[in-house]
């Protein structure tokens, strides 16, 4: 009997090592890809300048709070207004052009006597918003929302496009 | 040879057949208890001899003695079996010679026959089992609709497709799944997780209610849900069963088989069970559920051999699942959610039937792999080994860019690899002391994708135990002490977006359990335990942080919990005769430092704007307390009317001097199931409906939704078994319809109340045959 106790606790000794080659090295992070969106950052050019705007948040959600800039503008100019969407280091800008039907930024400003217009189309005609015009009036300030939607059911209506809101972010403006 | 039959008000009867040998008062008289037809041994029947003053119980191979006895003495020799009151024979010992009595099961009981594989009793905590006529009609559903029909368990939904069993309000992390003997280690913290069991592979299921941590370890600190496969074929030949089923709603189709080979001329068997599912978007009684369809395929695989002192067992299972989430529950931001939350309809939502599974989806796959062996030392102790192996592998796929690197990849994956080692040295009574003491190890490696709400950890355990039960038969009473210690250490580390993190935590703590029972008379059975548990936090409340998508909220762990501690104290009544049956429960459970979610007044800007911040802390007291009832009382032909409630209220103690106490949340309604049932001998109808009240008692701080309406839904089953070809195996056909009136109804349990109904009429066919 003593030796059948042996032998079992042989077995159980093999089994356990057979497990242990299972764990080892399977520390791998190329099974997931995250989208994560850390910067958002409009680039405004006109006037004179060419400047970028950032909101970011590199160490994700919670933690440290985001930094976030504060766009300035000068008063009764028209701008060009370029969003560039970064996750981490990497611009996914080609992504969100790419699939530019299932794609609607919408901009809402409060306070700031600002007003966005003519957003640039997608592949099919519809509102996109990647580009647009920005135009200043009066010294003040305020914010300006800015949103990007993925799949929106219904592109004609910006306040309530549907579908899931990929960022929703908001700067400072201050025209002066 | 002696031969006796007798009929024990027609439940169940006894055939014995003894030879006995004489010496004065030296004899033993030595055998088996078995189950007639099938020869299968019957374990923990006690015999007991009332001349002699003694008792002792049959192993688990059926197996008992009881020595020095006298020669031509008239013996009544009592059997008990658990289902089966008890059965009272009297025998003339002549000489020694092992002894057969063969118990066997009348038809018309519903019941399956039980097999109890362990010498330590089963707890004296409350429990419930799942009768056999419910399980076989809920087969081809998930574990948790297989569990809802029992007085004390309700749901933890997050769709219809996904279900976390909740035993008297808890659930998760603070109770155990212990499956064949495993228990189940996998991402059970997520309220979306569901247990990866197939219901197909257990013949028995039972909920084990209060604190069950002495017997099934830190995780069961609220209770557990036992599933036992059947006991392997003790006959030589090839048995099993196939089972096929539809059901209307979601357009389901279920396969699954089993079949037994024992070895001809060995002591070998083997079985091979496998399960196959497939269903596509479930309907609401107004609308299709978008995407709510799920892809399921189960195996396992068994064997079983013996020697004269070695009994083996080992087992490989896997269980993987594909399950479609409801698009509709995808939201981006608070925004989103509120237009979610405010629309009547679901938003977003392909209304419209498909199997197809699109993002978002959850896969999981889990593997077990458990060796046991179990030697006998002498008649009366033996000594059980098992070590069992897991592999949890669960991802996670998000709505994402559809050209994006992210397209063809999951964004979230959990692996976890379990080691578990257990040993357990068991008695048979001594001086009318049963029980056993045992220890067990743990290990676990945990690795979480960059991003996944947890960090990576590795952690080690330990427990050592003892529980013991004392019952002087015929006397009316038992008593049950048992004993526990466990040891948790868990380093957590993280790279990645997470602030890093690596960190040591170590817990260690006493289980107890103390129980009384009153057996009065034949037919009632009083039960009172307490019992100490407690639970380590798990490291998502230690250190999870990130957005909860389904709730809306950001969550983030607090390092310096401490373990919670539950004290259990359940009283139960139980009454069985004929078709009779009727069982109570009250319960308190009382714990400290209970661990919940704390909403803070400030919110957490991210880039999907702003979510309300939860921070996990600990409450210096929760208590719930409530009742869980049943009864089934006969009437006239074949007649039966049936009931079953669960009540309960959950607090927790809060600083404000005021109020004092909170509601806690997600606590289950009140709850109330009742109805006809007729039966006969082969089959039977039951019409029931099912009351929930409206969820009243709510936290101070509100709800996202307000909670659902009361509602009553209708269901309808029935089962007839047909005895086809010369043999006459069993083929039992069954009809189940759920929602019987189609009505729309949420449930308070269920997060994607926020989203859309619940499926409405749903009508399932099913088939089995047994060879």
């Amino acid at each position: 009997m003593i030796h059948n106790t042996k032998i079992a606790v042989r077995n159980f000794l093999f089994v356990l090592m057979a497990a242990g080659l299972f764990v080892a090295g399977c520390k791998d992070d190329d099974i997931t890809v995250e989208e994560n969106i850390t910067k958002v950052e409009v680039q405004i050019t006109g006037g004179g300048i060419d400047k970028k705007f950032a909101w970011e948040d590199a160490d994700g959600d919670g933690g440290n709070a985001p930094t976030i800039e504060t766009i300035t503008l000068l008063p009764n100019v028209a701008y060009s207004a370029h969003i560039h969407v970064y996750d981490g280091a990497t611009e996914i800008n080609d992504e969100i052009e790419g699939e530019s039907n299932d794609h609607l930024f919408t901009f809402t400003v409060t306070g700031a006597n600002l007003t966005v217009s003519e957003l640039n189309t997608d592949a099919n005609g519809a509102p996109f918003g990647l580009e647009s015009r920005w135009t200043s009036a009066a010294s003040s300030t305020g914010t300006v929302n800015i949103k990007l939607y993925h799949e929106p059911t219904d592109k004609s209506n910006a306040s309530n496009p549907g579908g899931d809101v990929d960022f929703d972010v908001t700067f400072p403006v201050q025209i002066q | 040879m002696l031969k006796s039959k007798a009929i024990w008000l027609g439940f169940c009867s006894l055939v014995g057949s003894i030879g006995l040998n004489a010496q004065d008062c030296q004899l033993t008289l030595r055998g088996y208890v078995r189950e007639e037809g099938t020869e299968t041994p019957l374990a923990y029947a006690s015999v007991f001899i009332r001349e002699a003053g003694k008792s002792t119980s049959t192993d688990e191979n059926g197996y008992f003695v009881l020595p020095n006895l006298c020669k031509n003495t008239a013996y009544t020799v009592e059997v008990r079996h658990l289902e089966c009151a008890h059965f009272t024979e009297i025998v003339r010992i002549a000489e020694t010679v092992e002894v057969c009595f063969h118990l066997h099961h009348d038809n018309t009981l519903p019941e399956v026959m039980v097999h109890e594989k362990a010498i330590v009793p089963r707890p004296s905590n409350a429990e419930v089992q799942v009768s056999a006529a419910d399980l076989e009609a809920t087969r081809g559903q998930n574990l948790g609709e297989t569990l809802k029909r029992l007085p004390g368990v309700t749901l933890l939904n997050t769709g219809a497709t996904i279900s976390k069993p909740v035993i008297q309000g808890l659930h998760s992390n603070r109770i155990a799944i212990v499956n064949n003997g495993v228990a189940l280690e996998s991402q059970q913290w997520g309220s979306e997780h569901a247990p990866e069991i197939d219901p197909f592979a257990a013949e028995k299921i039972s909920v084990v209610k209060g604190a069950a941590g002495v017997r099934y370890g830190v995780g069961a600190m609220a209770g557990a849900v036992v599933l036992e496969p059947a006991p392997l074929r003790e006959t030589k030949g090839l048995g099993g069963w196939l089972s096929l089923g539809g059901f209307s709603n979601g357009r389901a189709g279920v396969a699954a088989g089993a079949a037994d080979w024992h070895l001809p001329g060995k002591s070998l068997t083997f079985r091979l069970q496998g399960t196959a599912k497939r269903s596509g978007n479930l309907r609401a009684p107004d609308y299709f559920l978008g995407n709510t369809g799920a892809l399921e395929l189960n195996f396992s695989a068994l064997a079983g051999w013996k020697s004269a002192h070695w009994k083996h067992e080992i087992s490989a299972s896997q269980f993987s699942q594909r399950i479609g989430i409801l698009r509709s529950a995808h939201v981006g931001n608070l925004t989103d959610l509120q237009l979610a939350i405010d629309s009547p309809t679901p938003l977003n939502n392909r209304d419209e039937f498909s199997y197809e599974l699109l993002r978002p989806y959850q896969t999981v796959q889990h593997q077990t792999l458990k060796y046991k062996a179990v030697l006998r030392l002498s008649d009366r102790w033996k000594l059980s080994n098992q070590y069992s192996f897991q592999y949890n592998n669960r991802r996670e796929y998000d709505v994402v860019r559809s050209t994006g690197s992210a397209a063809t990849k999951a964004q979230v994956a959990f692996r976890l690899w379990s080691n578990t080692l257990d040993a357990a040295l068991e008695h048979l009574p001594i001086r009318n002391w049963q029980g056993g003491i045992g220890v067990q190890a743990v290990q676990q490696t945990n690795f979480v994708s960059k991003g996944g709400f947890i960090p990576d950890y590795q952690s080690f355990g330990g427990g050592i135990w003892a529980v013991e039960r004392w019952r002087k038969f015929p006397g009316p009473w038992e008593f049950e002490i048992g004993l526990r210690y466990d040891f948790r250490q868990t380093h957590a580390t993280t790279d990645g977006n997470f602030v890093d993190l690596d960190t040591i935590v170590r817990f260690g703590n006493v289980s107890g359990t103390a129980g009384i029972l009153y057996h009065a008379g034949q037919y009632w059975t009083f039960s009172l335990n307490t019992g100490q548990a407690w639970r380590p936090p798990h490291v998502n409340e230690l250190f999870a942080r990130g957005v909860h998508h389904g709730a809306g909220t950001y969550e983030e762990g607090s390092p310096t919990l401490l373990p919670e501690k539950a004290w259990n104290t359940n009283l139960s009544a139980r009454f069985e005769r004929n078709r009779w049956s009727a069982m109570a429960t009250f319960y308190r459970n009382s714990i400290r430092d209970f661990i919940y979610l704390d909403p803070s007044l400030n919110a957490v800007l991210t880039v999907r704007g702003a979510f309300p911040a939860y921070y996990y802390r600990q409450a210096e007291q929760a208590v719930l307390q409530g009742f869980d009832g049943n009864f089934s009382i006969p009437l006239p032909k074949g007649f039966a009317v049936e009931g079953a409630c669960s009540l309960l209220r959950g607090q927790r103690k809060t600083p404000n001097a005021e109020t004092q106490f909170d509601w806690l949340p997600l606590m289950p309604a009140d709850r109330f199931q009742y109805g006809f049932r007729w039966g006969h001998k082969q089959g039977y109808l039951r019409l029931s409906a099912n009351t929930v009240r409206r969820q009243t008692r709510i936290p101070e701080a509100g709800l996202l939704k307000a909670a659902p309406n009361g509602f009553t839904v209708l269901n309808f089953d029935a089962a007839h078994t047909f005895l086809i070809f010369k043999d006459k195996k069993p083929l039992e056909i069954g009809l189940t319809l759920q929602n019987l009136g189609n009505t729309r109804y949420r449930e308070y349990l269920n997060f994607f109340r926020y989203y859309a109904d619940e499926p409405g009429l749903n009508l399932g066919l099913r088939a089995k045959f047994t060879f």
